[in-house]
């Protein structure tokens, strides 16, 4: 009887909350959205936290949408598209073994996906992206880094290699601007990240790639003439 | 056509690189982007000298009234601890009905929605935690400029830029927490235009935002 009469209490609690959380996502939309996309994205909503993903991106985007005046259409296939996503992302970093990810984690879990990486290649950046890395922050720069046009692969291969190499997470989230820095000097994204994973282990936090220490010349590039 | 800064003269501008480490060719872009911020809002902020004084009288009125002798008695007396003997004869249903009340009260307290954010700082996170990033877009002929992301739900009107004089350089500075932030500049209220000095990824919607990543150190575009 006392077990039949917990299960009860936190059925009502969930349920309240449940609720609430759906007048949350409403007054987030009020007046942001055109009804038809209110409906929508609240129905999306709902669905995304019965099965405990982060209902603040859906959210999000249907904002960043409407601002951009994005027709509702648009606006709630790109919203279901991020839910389809976020589960596809929950499940990759449940398979990295965190049972209760945060939210955080999920929705950059679903940019990477977003960018072309597989379930197996967010799940196995996960697994390594152990304290002081935070696998939201590690996700997001390897999407990032795809979208630069670094090959995902090797994007995988760069963040986890800078994370073996004990770099820095700041040293970590400054990859894009570093692939960046080096494409306008002339080489491919892909060159560029080769040279960052190459001076992984070598240069010191937010040194460039080619640095060298002071006194020492820079070695000879063997493909100049 | 909207064009920008060289990445490079960008670094120059956040004083990661000097004139000097600029390759040949970008040194006049670098002089003439460092003569164009150098004229924008440098003033030094003149403070009154009576601002202090002010200052510390409000601190001691606010300590003052904070060590009241009656309101010490009345905390002392709640706060000694007292030997109190209670006894209770219940039904088991009245228990549920307090356990379901305090539930829902809970509930209704968590669910409220949040604050909504103050236009120009908001960002997800403290304020502690937060970094000075500036942005800079070359507009020409622009007649105003705004930032929106993903650190102010999008908000056209939350973070306008300013322009530098008329050389078509518009600039703002936020406060933004660290971490990865997307976003995109404003032109004219309607018109949506990425960063071309930052990393860009697909918004889900056939265009482009804009990257920044902000750490303790600064920010990488």
């Amino acid at each position: 009887m006392r077990t039949i009469g917990l299960v009860l209490t936190l059925v009502l609690g969930s349920t309240l909350t449940g609720a609430l959380s759906a007048q949350d996502v409403q007054a987030q939309l009020d007046g942001r959205v055109s009804p038809e996309v209110r409906r929508a994205v609240r129905s999306i909503a709902a669905d995304a936290a019965a099965h405990g993903l982060p209902v603040d991106p859906l959210v999000q985007k249907a904002i960043e949408g409407a601002a951009k005046g994005v027709p509702g259409d648009r606006v709630i296939a790109a919203v279901r598209a991020l839910a389809g996503r976020l589960g596809q992302a929950m499940a990759a970093v449940r398979d990295a073994g965190v049972a209760a990810p945060a939210g955080d984690v999920v929705e950059g879990g679903a940019d990477a996906l977003s960018a072309g990486f597989s379930g197996h290649q967010v799940s196995d950046l996960v697994r390594v992206s152990r304290p002081p890395y935070d696998p939201a922050l590690t996700l997001r720069v390897a999407a990032t880094l795809s979208a630069l046009g670094v090959p995902t692969t090797q994007a995988l291969q760069l963040v986890e290699g800078m994370i073996g190499a004990g770099r820095s997470p700041s040293d970590v989230l400054g990859l894009p601007g570093q692939v960046q820095t080096g494409v306008a000097r002339g080489a491919t994204p892909a060159q560029a990240a080769a040279g960052l994973a190459r001076a992984a282990g070598g240069a010191p936090p937010g040194r460039l790639p080619d640095w060298v220490p002071p006194g020492q010349r820079k070695p000879r590039n063997q493909h100049k003439p | 056509m909207t064009t920008g800064y060289h990445p490079l003269v960008k670094r120059l501008l956040d004083g990661e690189l000097s004139l000097a480490e600029l390759p040949p060719e970008l040194r006049a872009e670098g002089e003439e982007a460092l003569r164009l911020v150098g004229a924008a809002d440098r003033a030094p902020v003149a403070l009154s000298p009576a601002l202090e004084e002010r200052v510390m009288a409000a601190v001691r009125h606010a300590a003052s009234s904070h060590t009241a002798s009656l309101g010490n008695r009345a905390w002392r007396w709640l706060n000694t601890p007292r030997d109190v003997e209670l006894r209770l004869r219940v039904r088991p249903w009245t228990v549920w009905a307090g356990a379901l009340a305090a539930a829902a009260a809970l509930a209704l307290l968590l669910g409220r929605p949040a604050p909504q954010p103050v236009p120009g700082t908001q960002a997800r996170g403290g304020m502690r935690d937060s970094v000075l990033v500036r942005f800079v877009l070359y507009a020409p002929g622009a007649r105003r400029v705004a930032l929106a992301g993903t650190f102010n739900q999008w908000d056209r009107a939350a973070a306008p830029l300013v322009p530098a004089g008329r050389s078509g350089v518009w600039t703002t500075t936020l406060a933004l927490p660290v971490g990865q932030h997307q976003y995109a500049f404003v032109v004219d209220g309607a018109r949506w235009v990425a960063d071309p000095g930052a990393p860009a990824v697909d918004d889900g919607f056939g265009r482009r935002n804009s990257v920044v990543a902000v750490t303790a150190q600064g920010a990488h575009l």
